[in-house]
């Protein structure tokens, strides 16, 4: 994050920026190309994201490719605030911003913008397929020991298929408490962390919120701050779409698989000595197995 | 070596948090010390437990390759041959480490044979198998709760 002032057009101009660069490791290896087209089209729409100034691909100019854009001031972020006064008696608001904006994602026409150049679209009745492709090619590659309770999952998704998405929309990829900018009042001013977005079943972005790597007050509320029952029928009612049970519990199984690719991709970047950030133990000793009790929970293995 | 290595830790991460957090600077460096503690905490538990969980695991695991070779199918060259995985020649974590994912990757190509065969005796080691996944979640649950 950075500060700049200058000078132009005979006026002094400032703002406050923030970059984006890949690190040299990290818990995963995204494009930064393909997270500038999300949040370049979703500029001025009525999902509220920075505005995004430049891009660089250039990988010698400051060891990574790199965006820069605006930074939205006066916000909260932190996971556990919601938790507690002043944001605790807005709950209620927020998880609703939260939802109608995760409906305007899904059915955003993405066709004509800038995620035409970056994301493919998959077939509605194959979205899936390809998603598990890649978190299962990121497990392939990734694990450091082998995994016997995210393969029996993998084998379990394949076996059960999903119903076909009902439309082919916009995925965030990572929306949850944490990856969005909000004020004491609930109201949500930015979506962030795009690095995951792509073309798919919008059905996956309402189960991974559901996830329990977020239920932050571990009271089994989604993001701490909403009950389950009442995020799906704001999702329903703000996207106009059906969360099917079987497709809710598809991609909720399908969510600890690729928490599981991100989680052992930190780790093996640690193992091989490419990083020395603590954070990277930490989420695997604390993550890894919590992900596979959880997966248990979810297919019923476990209480 | 005494005092033990995971008193030594738990020595450490106290101190992380009790003397040396107040006089960090920066949030990102309070941050670290945090999580330098967190860990220092897990690793004293590891440590203790290590060796005892992988050698219950490995022999556990061992124990269900042998009975489940007949149930293998396509599969039993893989599963054979992690059955037949060295013993670990000493209680290094890292031989024992080595050894478990040998007969780890046999218990996947295992499960994966016997859950796609409806057969009652692969059934049942379906369940075997679905238990002690279960199990070993348990034995890598930290006592230790951070945050």
């Amino acid at each position: 994050m950075y500060d700049a002032t200058w000078s132009g057009d005979g006026e002094e101009h400032s703002q406050a920026f923030v970059v984006r660069k890949d690190p040299p490791a990290s818990l995963l290896e995204t494009d930064r190309e393909a997270e500038y087209g999300f949040y370049s089209a979703f500029w001025n729409s009525g999902v509220p994201v920075p505005r995004m100034r430049w891009l660089e691909p250039d990988a010698s100019i400051i060891g990574g490719p790199f965006f820069i854009m605006d930074r939205i001031l006066g916000c909260e972020s932190n996971t556990r605030a919601p938790q507690a006064p002043p944001y605790l008696a807005v709950q209620p608001e927020m998880a609703r911003n939260m939802y109608d904006i995760l409906g305007i994602i899904a059915n955003f026409e993405w066709r004509g913008t800038a995620i035409e150049r970056v994301a493919e679209p998959p077939a509605a009745e194959t979205a899936w397929e390809k998603e598990l492709a890649h978190w299962e090619g990121i497990i392939n590659v990734q694990e450091l020991s082998p995994q016997p309770l995210m393969r029996a999952a993998i084998r379990w998704l394949r076996a059960n298929p999903p119903p076909p998405a009902q439309r082919v929309g916009v995925v965030h990829g990572d929306y949850r408490v944490g990856n969005f900018l909000y004020r004491e009042d609930g109201s949500i001013h930015g979506i962030v962390d795009w690095e995951m977005a792509h073309l798919g079943d919008p059905v996956e972005d309402l189960a991974w919120s559901l996830n329990e790597s977020w239920q932050w007050a571990k009271d089994g509320r989604p993001g701490g701050i909403v009950d389950r029952e009442t995020a799906i029928t704001l999702w329903e009612r703000a996207s106009g779409l059906r969360a099917d049970p079987a497709a809710v519990l598809w991609w909720e199984v399908f969510s600890h698989v690729k928490c599981q690719g991100i989680w052992i991709t930190g780790a093996r970047s640690f193992q091989e000595g490419r990083t020395n950030e603590l954070i990277l133990p930490m989420v695997a000793y604390s993550l890894i197995n919590a992900q596979d009790q959880a997966l248990l929970r979810t297919l019923g293995r476990i209480a | 070596m005494r005092p033990d290595t995971s008193r030594t830790l738990q020595g450490i991460a106290i101190n992380l948090l009790t003397n040396v957090i107040a006089e960090v600077k920066t949030p990102f460096g309070q941050q670290t010390v945090g999580i330098a503690a967190s860990l220092a905490m897990w690793i004293a538990e590891e440590t203790e437990r290590g060796a005892d969980r992988l050698v219950v695991e490995n022999g556990v695991t061992r124990e269900i390759l042998a009975d489940g070779l007949a149930l293998a199918g396509t599969a039993r060259a893989a599963v054979e041959a992690a059955a037949a995985t060295p013993a670990a020649p000493n209680f290094r974590i890292s031989s024992l480490q080595s050894e478990n994912d040998s007969l780890r990757r046999g218990l996947i190509a295992l499960h994966a044979a016997v859950e796609s065969n409806p057969s009652a005796d692969a059934q049942s080691m379906n369940e075997r198998i679905w238990a002690e996944l279960i199990e070993s979640t348990r034995r890598r649950q930290f006592q230790a709760r951070i945050g």
